[in-house]
């Protein structure tokens, strides 16, 4: 059972000493990505920048200024990158040290041109990894050390907010970066879709159980559903008791009972005494034709229910023509019964 | 999702279907059966309005039939009575049981920390709370998957509600009516006396 996963992880949010470590570990991640996707050249420093025409050189002194916040890269050791400008903005969005440039780059007009399908074609790898982001993050969270698991969850906030920012600064890229130690694909997407799935149909309890929405956590969620339940099959019980305890003739014929209240929100509908030797069979015609109809076909407007809601029941009455005068007969037929009974 | 008024039209129907079955046997004097023989009617009633798609309808179904297999009979008709009534219960409970304390076994050699320790501990709390939903929701031991249990829950505390409501504005209509029977029982022998 997972639910406890997801939100156990969720607590560790927001602990602010994390962000600096996650931004360290983030950048870390990040060098070791293209570490990999692109394998570093000899060429170092700034003297690679003098091969270069004059645009290039400025772009990545630009870019090179922009992050030259993060100067804790330096101490990565020299990447090269090709020098595809839009390859460039990519490098830098990723926040490693973007000022080194493969000196090769404008020798041959075809081994960029080669390494550039490479690099799309790597490049290709974090946008499918974007959606398993969030999948990652949380199997992770599940498998390792929940201090590193924090340190991740932190770490997408941070390198969202650091994404974003650059963003604005420089170009409108979709992409998201890519993670390190990704777990397959599939799992993670499946593994997210179904604490989705568990969120948003805790979501719908919460907001069907009175008193649930302001309630932080799934245990004490699940709680107050548990008592809601336990409460309402209790009610149940209860309601079954009172109602065998009131007379049995009328807790059986539910239908009488109905009509009873008609007939009682009707003061006029009472008659005499001298009729109650002929009410009996009349009452037992009347609720025979009843249940012969409803068991037959039970048409909605016999019973509208709205008055099942509110105690009038005079509505009904107005409503219900066909059955006046049954009903009229029923309800005061109803009291009559037990009258004769008691004073027999 | 708040009970409908149709739902509680029908569950009524349903309900006035089981109770007549139980007409003829009125003579069933005392209180506790009278109450068994109204919850089981209501309850089977409730059950039935979701007409078997819903986990928890069946597994009620079952339960009800263990105590009056005739009124679950009755009350359902035709194929499906059949197939509710003599389906047998899935072996699921055994397994977990068996999965539970295998894992237990395999976790003794994880390492702790205080942050683990504490989010283990959170999580223990929320598997603690699902067994004790799934004990309350009837037929939660079968439900092999959370998202399901969850779903269930959602449809049985809305049909609970509909039970509640209808269930109580008839006792209330009950109740008023044996008072004023009361009163008027009450009303001649005052004249008597007076008289």
């Amino acid at each position: 059972m997972d639910l406890s996963g997801r939100f156990g992880a969720r607590s560790g949010d927001g602990v602010p000493f994390r962000e600096v470590t996650g931004l360290e570990s983030l950048h870390l991640g990040g060098g070791d990505e293209f570490r990999q996707m692109v394998p570093p050249e000899n060429g170092g420093g700034f003297t690679a920048l003098l091969e270069l025409p004059p645009t290039r050189a400025v772009e990545l002194l630009h870019s090179s200024s922009s992050s030259s916040s993060q100067a804790t890269l330096h101490s990565l050791g020299t990447l090269t990158f090709p020098s595809n400008p839009i390859l460039m903005e990519r490098a830098s969005r990723f926040s490693v040290i973007a000022t080194e440039q493969n000196p090769n780059g404008n020798i041959s007009g075809e081994t960029t041109t080669s390494s550039v399908p490479s690099n799309e074609h790597i490049k290709t790898e974090p946008a499918e990894t974007e959606t398993s982001d969030q999948a990652a993050v949380e199997k992770q969270n599940n498998r390792c050390g929940k201090r590193k698991d924090f340190d991740k969850k932190v770490k997408s906030s941070t390198k969202k907010k650091s994404k974003s920012s650059e963003e604005n600064e420089k170009l409108p890229y979709v992409h998201v970066r890519a993670r390190r130690g990704q777990a397959t694909d599939s799992h993670s997407l499946a593994e997210r879709a179904r604490r989705e799935k568990i969120n948003a149909r805790m979501k719908l309890l919460q907001e069907l159980v009175p008193g649930c929405d302001k309630i932080q956590g799934t245990a004490l969620v699940l709680d107050e559903i548990i008592n809601h339940v336990q409460s309402l099959q209790r009610q149940v019980e209860m309601l079954s008791m009172r109602l065998a305890s009131v007379n049995p003739r009328i807790d059986f014929n539910l239908d009488t009972i109905l009509a009873s209240e008609n007939g009682s929100l009707m003061d006029g509908s009472f008659n005499g005494t001298t009729m109650q030797l002929a009410w009996p069979h009349q009452v037992m015609e009347t609720e025979q034709s009843y249940h012969h109809r409803q068991l037959q076909q039970p048409p909605p407007q016999q019973w509208p229910f709205d008055g099942l809601n509110q105690p009038v029941w005079g509505r009904e009455e107005n409503q219900d023509h066909g059955n006046d005068h049954n009903s009229l007969m029923v309800g005061s037929a109803s009291l009559h019964p037990n009258q004769v009974k008691m004073e027999l | 999702m708040q009970p409908t008024s149709s739902m509680k039209e029908e569950f009524l129907q349903k309900w006035q279907m089981g109770l007549q079955i139980y007409r003829p046997l009125i003579d069933n004097t005392s209180v506790s059966e009278r109450r068994k023989a109204i919850k089981l009617s209501a309850d089977v009633a409730m059950a039935s309005l979701r007409r078997g798609t819903t986990c928890w309808s069946r597994a009620l179904i079952q339960k009800t039939a263990t105590e009056d297999n005739f009124l679950v009979r009755q009350m359902l008709s035709g194929i499906k009575a059949e197939t509710l009534i003599n389906k047998k219960l899935p072996k699921v409970m055994c397994h977990r049981k068996i999965v539970r304390r295998s894992k237990k076994i395999l976790r003794r050699r994880k390492s702790r920390s205080a942050i683990e320790e504490v989010a283990a501990k959170a999580r223990k709390l929320v598997k603690k709370k699902t067994q004790g939903l799934r004990n309350v929701v009837p037929g939660g031991e079968f439900m092999s998957n959370d998202v399901l249990l969850i779903q269930e829950t959602l449809d049985y505390i809305v049909s609970l509600q509909t039970q509640v409501n209808v269930m109580r504005s008839i006792v209330d209509a009950a109740e008023a009516g044996s008072e004023r029977t009361a009163y008027y029982l009450g009303k001649p022998k005052f004249a008597i006396e007076d008289g």
